[in-house]
Parts: structure tokens; C-alpha cells; sequence
């Protein structure tokens, strides 16, 4: 039996009136890859965006390797962080890649990736630089390194994102639809790079739509529709017998 | 403290006595100074350089300068150069001994600099297909001035424009340095007068902030009038 | 007039206003620089302030904008010139810092008027360029754990200076401008009153207003000059 890598317990979140997840939980054990897919509404990204407090969910519990995250109730009714120091240590621990990269504008490819090293981690600027050099080689942007953002295409900025995410040594690593943001032709990179990282057997937790990719590489997948997790297993298996209509629906799109 | 506020509305009938000259002022200075501005910015545009050089160079001497150096080099200076000239026996010299001749010749060529700039922006800005249209239709250079290049342009930078008649009825009280009594002019009197610092300076305030929000409010539906032809201006 | 007579006027000692207009060139600088900066420090405060959740502070920033935007520059200054003045001098003279009949240094008093309005366009400046930073460039680094003022310093600053540049220039050329108002206060020899003073003296209101008028365009030459390669800079990375 492997450690647990990431705890999530019972989140639910609202929109005003809207119940977007109605009480989610699920285990990632260090290696495992967990796809979550769903049609777009179904709160997959808010989901994601509750493991590392992007979101505040209303109630519910996260924990990074055994330790949770500790909260309250604020005012608003919102679970909110009580150790602002503990929170920044989880959030360095839980990679997050975006569906929109979000790399800064204002920094070169090796400046994005040795920010989080040097500024949140403290390494010295050297060692962030070297292994910094070792990633960029993984994700094959190593001539890149003195551009910026906007001199490079969605699917070298999303490979640098991931580089961004890895530089961190995170225990767990969050896809928010890595693809989808993505001209067709330029998915497919980006597509070689996650297949990389599980084959390292890394822990990830990936929303997604590329339906093929999820059941590739993932060791368990959800699905999720309307905001509870509808069906789960290994992929394979789920996938080939749907036992709900509404992810025989869902497949049957693909 | 009551005496204070009694003190600022008592200076208020006179203060608001003296904005219609403001308002004269910045209506004038705000005509002279879109059709001169327009002119200018065509100068600018154009490619005769006898025209385009000196536009750009006057333009660039009135937004480069203070206001209020232009108004005193204009006030004191012509005041200097024109008695030895003929305008000193022609008709217009009474009106040339007074500061509000001055004061809507500075005012007006300031505008004019800074509503010419915007105004350039905007004409070139127009896309290249509208003018094509126009002259595949037969229509003359003039006509398309007249009838598509200008209007277009208006529109285009009217929410400037607008916001510079504000600034421009702003910069009138600056004229208060050259004897004009207006309102802020006015206020400044009253202050030397009075011996009062506070009171005039305060009741002035009200009134422009007053003037300045109707003007405002009357301008936003001009706007939107205008511009209904823009996607969600409907 | 012969050209000699004017290289006289503007010869350096008693005899010429050379001297006094570099004073006045460099009172001027002196004077729009430390307004700015003052006014910088003003429109960050008015920025955060309408920003925050704060009902109170949201409503004093608005009110400090929209008022100072609506009035004259001349008035504010003067108003904000003596109020100043008058409250620090009260203020020092009951505290017994100073004796009696002590006078505000009219400097500072003047430079707070000017960055006090200033502050007010700064804050919309600034505002709009906070606004312009995406939320995704925070977002990410909030992910990693950065704290909120790395956010700020590392992510938030540069970029919204890169917005704020364009705007900030404008305000910049325009204090150095509204800086020749200060002249109507007639308390110190920057560049307007240095020149009201030689025509004054000389009647030579053409030359000397000319000679003033040339200097401040000097100031918005080299301005503009410095403003442009600074947007060149902060504009390295996007497209």
C-alpha cells in the first residue's frame, strides 16, 4: 500500500444559489494518475481549483501527504485558510497547470521557471538555474529559454507551464485542461509530455477532455456530472461498461 | 464654524454672477478651437509640407508649454508689440486693451493644439475601406472630407473632445491671472477684498464642481447620441 | 532691438537673467519632481483604497478623485496651498516646535498642493492599469505559494507599471506644466515667476516670456525623449 498523496473529503461548493459540487471525495496515492472528466458545467475545474484554495469551497477537506489544511468558517460562509503559512507551503507542494498557462508576461521562460524555486523555496539561484536547465530539457524548450511568453506558441507555453509546475518538486501535480486552450496540431506535444510524467510515475490530478489520453495513462478515472462523482474506476473498465446512462451518453460523444 | 459656512454661501450670488463669463469663455475659446484644431490636423495630415511642418511644430510648442506661459506671453506680450503698429489706430483696439481678447486667443489656440492632435489620431485611424467605398462611388476629395473622413472622425474621438471641454472650462480660470473676472477671477477678488483666504476659494469650488457635473450630465446623452451607431451604444 | 542687447539680458551676474533662469529651470525640475513623486505616493494610496473592500475608504478615495478632478488646478493648488500652510504652521506653533510668526517652508507647501492633484489623475492611472493585469498571472502565483506581497512586488507591480507607463508619462508632462502655477503663489523663483520677474523689470515681455516658453518645451523634449525609452523597456516580452 502506498502513502496517500493527496486527501480531498467532502467539498462542496456554491454558486449563489447554484450547488456546483455536492460533496466530493477521493484518495490519490503517490503514483497514481486521476482523470477527471465530465461535460463542461459538471465542476471538474472547480474542483481542482478547491484542492489548492484558487476557489474557497463551502465545506470539506484537503490534505497534502496526511496533513490537512487547516480552516474555518469565515463570515461569508466560506471555508477559508487559518495558517496562511501552512496554506503557501501546500500550494508549493500541489503543481498547478492552467488551462490558460498563465505564465508571466513580464519574465523569460527561465525566469518563469526559477521564480517559485527562488522566491517561495529560498534555493539559491544557482541550483534553481541548474535544475531549472534539466527541465527545460524534459519538455524540449531548452533554446526557448531566453524568450518571453508571447514569442511562443500555446503549446511551448504550456510545456513551460509544466516545467514552471515541476520546478517546484511537487507532491502532487493539478491539470486544469492543459489541451484545451490549444490549436489542434499543437496538442499533441503537450499530450507527450503528461504521457512522459506518468510513465515517471508521478502523482497527477487531471481534468481534461482528450478522452483518449485519460484512458492511456490514467490508474483511475472519474466522472463527474452534476457536481457529484457520478461513476469511478480503473478506465479501462469504466469505460468499456458504463454502468450509468449518462456516462454511456458521455463516451458515446467521443 | 457656522460662520464659515455662512461666509461661503454669502459669496455665492456673486460668484455665480460671474459664471456666465466662464461659461462664454469656455463656449468660444471651445468653437474657435475644434474649427481651428480641424484645420490643423488636416495641415498635419496633408502632404504638403509647407502646410504639415508648421502645424506640426505649433501643436507641438502649445502642448509642450504651459497655458499659462502662452497666456501671459499673448497678454503681455502682444501688449508690448502692438501699440507701435498700425492696430493701435484701427478699430479694434478697445477691444485689444482687454484681457478677455487675450484670454480667448490663448485659450483658443491651446484647444486648438490638443483637439487637432486627437482629431489627427481619429482621421487616421478611419479604416482604409470607407475611403475606397467613397471614391468608388465617384465622390471628389472634398466630398469625402465633408461627407465620410470628418464625420467618421467626430464620432471617433467624441468622448475626448468632450472630456477636453471640461478641461478647457478648467483652464479658463487661469485667465483670472490677466484681469479677466470670471469666476475664479472673482473669487480672487473677494479673497483680496474680504481679507477672508478660505471662504471664496471654498464657495468657487462649489460652483465649478457644480457646473462641472451639469456639464457632464449634459454631455453623456450628446454621446451616446452620437455614437448610437457603434455596437452596444445602442 | 539688437541681437546683443538680448545675449546681455541673458548674461550670467547682476547684469543678466542667465543666471536666474537656470535657477528657475532647475526650482522647476525640483518642484515637479518631488510633487510627482508625492503624487505617486497619493495615487497609490487613493488606488488601493478604491480597490478595497472597505465601504469608508472606497468612498473617501472616490470622493477625493472625483472632486479634485472637477475643479480647476489653480483653485486646488491655491486652496490646498494655504490650507496646508496655515494647518502645519498652527499645528508646529502649538506643539511648540516653533516660535511664533514661523511660516510654512513655502516649498513643500506648494509641492503638496501640486501632488495633491496630481494624485487624484495618478489614482485613475494606476487604477486602470491594476485592473489591466489578468487574473491568471495572479492566480499562478498565488498556486505556487508566493505570499501576498511577492505578488505584488514580483507579479502585480511590473505589469501594471507596463500599463501605467503611457498614462504616467502624460501625468508627468503635465505636472511639469501645472508646476508654472505655482508662480501665482509668487513665493519662489521657479521658471514662470523667474521669467514674470526679468519682463517685469526689463519690459521686455516677448523676449523673456519667449525664453520661458523655450524652456519648458525643453523639459517636454527631453521628457518625452526619456518617457519613450522607458516604455521601450518595460514593453521587453510582449509582442
Amino acid at each position: 500500500m502506498t502513502a496517500t498523496a493527496l486527501s480531498v473529503r467532502n467539498i462542496r461548493k456554491s454558486f449563489g444559489e447554484d450547488e456546483v459540487l455536492k460533496g466530493i471525495s477521493f484518495d490519490a496515492h503517490s503514483g497514481d494518475v486521476i482523470s477527471i472528466i465530465g461535460s463542461s458545467g459538471s465542476g471538474k475545474s472547480t474542483l481542482l481549483r478547491c484542492i489548492n484554495f484558487l476557489e474557497r469551497a463551502d465545506s470539506g477537506e484537503v490534505a497534502v501527504a496526511g496533513e490537512i489544511i487547516k480552516t474555518h468558517k469565515a463570515k461569508d460562509g466560506q471555508l477559508s485558510p487559518s495558517d496562511k503559512h501552512q496554506l503557501k507551503q501546500m500550494r508549493a507542494r500541489l503543481g498547478m497547470v492552467f488551462q490558460n498557462f498563465n505564465l508571466w508576461a513580464h519574465r523569460t521562460v527561465l525566469e518563469n521557471i526559477i521564480e517559485g524555486p527562488v522566491q517561495v523555496l529560498k534555493h539559491p539561484k544557482k541550483k534553481a538555474v541548474a535544475d531549472a536547465e534539466i527541465l527545460m530539457d524534459k519538455v524540449g524548450i531548452s533554446q526557448k529559454r531566453n524568450h518571453y511568453p508571447s514569442q511562443l506558441s500555446g503549446g511551448q507555453q504550456q510545456r513551460v507551464a509544466i516545467a514552471r509546475a515541476l520546478a517546484m518538486q511537487p507532491t502532487v501535480m493539478l491539470f486544469d485542461e492543459p489541451t484545451s486552450a490549444l490549436d489542434p496540431e499543437l496538442v499533441n506535444e503537450v499530450v507527450q509530455v503528461i504521457r512522459q510524467l506518468a510513465t515517471e510515475k508521478r502523482t497527477m490530478i487531471m481534468v481534461t477532455h482528450e478522452m483518449a489520453l485519460a484512458r492511456e495513462i490514467s490508474t483511475h478515472l472519474i466522472f463527474l456530472h452534476n457536481g457529484r462523482i457520478e461513476e469511478q474506476g480503473p478506465p479501462q473498465l469504466i469505460m468499456e461498461n458504463p454502468k450509468s446512462d449518462r456516462l454511456r451518453q458521455f463516451i458515446g460523444k467521443f | 464654524m457656522m460662520d464659515f459656512f455662512n461666509n461661503v454661501f454669502s459669496w455665492l450670488p456673486e460668484l455665480l454672477a460671474a459664471t456666465p463669463l466662464t461659461l462664454i469663455l469656455t463656449l468660444v475659446a471651445g468653437i474657435f478651437g475644434l474649427v481651428f484644431g480641424t484645420l490643423l490636423a488636416l495641415a498635419r495630415l496633408s502632404n504638403i509640407l509647407i502646410l504639415s511642418v508648421p502645424a506640426n511644430m505649433f501643436m507641438f510648442v502649445m502642448r509642450g508649454t504651459p497655458l499659462l506661459v502662452q497666456l501671459y506671453l499673448i497678454y503681455y506680450g502682444l501688449g508690448q508689440i502692438l501699440p507701435g503698429t498700425w492696430v493701435r489706430h484701427s478699430v479694434l483696439w478697445p477691444y485689444l486693451r482687454d484681457g478677455f481678447t487675450y484670454a480667448v486667443i490663448a485659450l483658443s489656440m491651446n484647444q486648438a493644439a490638443y483637439n487637432g492632435e486627437v482629431l489627427r489620431g481619429a482621421l487616421r485611424s478611419i479604416p482604409k475601406g470607407q475611403i475606397e467605398a467613397s471614391m468608388a462611388m465617384g465622390m471628389t476629395n472634398l466630398q469625402i472630407l465633408q461627407r465620410v473622413r470628418l464625420p467618421l472622425a467626430f464620432r471617433d474621438c467624441l468622448p475626448v473632445l468632450t472630456s477636453d471641454i471640461i478641461i478647457l472650462l478648467k483652464s479658463t480660470a487661469l485667465v483670472s491671472t490677466i484681469t479677466v473676472l470670471e469666476l475664479m477671477g472673482t473669487a480672487r477678488m473677494i479673497q483680496r477684498e474680504s481679507l477672508q483666504i478660505y471662504e471664496p476659494l471654498i464657495a468657487c469650488g462649489l460652483v465649478y464642481f457644480a457646473v462641472v457635473m451639469v456639464l457632464t450630465n449634459i454631455m453623456r446623452p450628446v454621446e451616446s447620441r452620437l455614437t448610437r451607431f457603434r455596437k452596444g451604444n445602442a | 532691438m539688437v541681437i546683443h542687447t538680448y545675449i546681455e539680458y541673458m548674461g550670467w551676474g547682476a547684469g543678466g537673467w542667465g543666471d536666474e533662469f537656470f535657477f528657475g529651470f532647475l526650482m522647476t525640475l525640483k518642484i515637479s519632481l518631488s510633487a510627482y513623486a508625492l503624487a505617486v505616493i497619493f495615487g497609490f494610496f487613493a488606488t488601493t483604497a478604491k480597490l478595497s473592500k472597505n465601504i469608508f475608504l472606497r468612498f473617501m478615495a472616490v470622493s477625493y478623485t472625483t472632486v479634485v478632478r472637477a475643479l480647476p488646478e489653480i483653485l486646488m493648488v491655491l486652496i490646498v496651498y494655504f490650507t496646508v500652510a496655515g494647518l502645519a504652521e498652527t499645528a508646529l506653533v502649538k506643539a511648540g516646535f516653533v516660535d511664533k510668526g514661523f511660516q510654512f517652508n513655502p516649498f513643500w507647501a506648494a509641492v503638496f498642493a501640486l501632488a495633491f492633484v496630481a494624485g487624484a489623475f495618478m489614482a485613475e492611472v494606476l487604477r486602470a492599469a491594476r485592473l489591466a493585469v489578468p487574473e491568471g498571472q495572479i492566480e499562478s502565483a498565488t498556486a505556487i505559494g508566493m505570499s501576498s506581497l511577492q505578488i505584488f512586488m514580483r507579479v502585480i507591480l511590473p505589469q501594471m507599471m507596463r500599463h501605467a507607463i503611457p498614462g504616467m508619462g502624460n501625468l508627468w508632462l503635465s505636472i511639469t506644466k501645472d508646476s508654472a502655477i505655482v508662480a501665482v503663489l509668487g513665493a519662489f523663483s521657479e521658471l514662470l515667476y523667474t521669467g514674470y520677474r526679468a519682463a517685469a523689470a526689463t519690459k521686455e515681455y516677448v523676449f523673456f516670456y519667449g525664453v520661458t516658453a523655450v524652456l519648458f518645451l525643453l523639459i517636454t523634449l527631453i521628457s518625452i525623449a526619456v518617457i519613450q525609452w522607458m516604455e521601450r523597456h518595460l514593453n521587453r516580452g510582449y509582442a
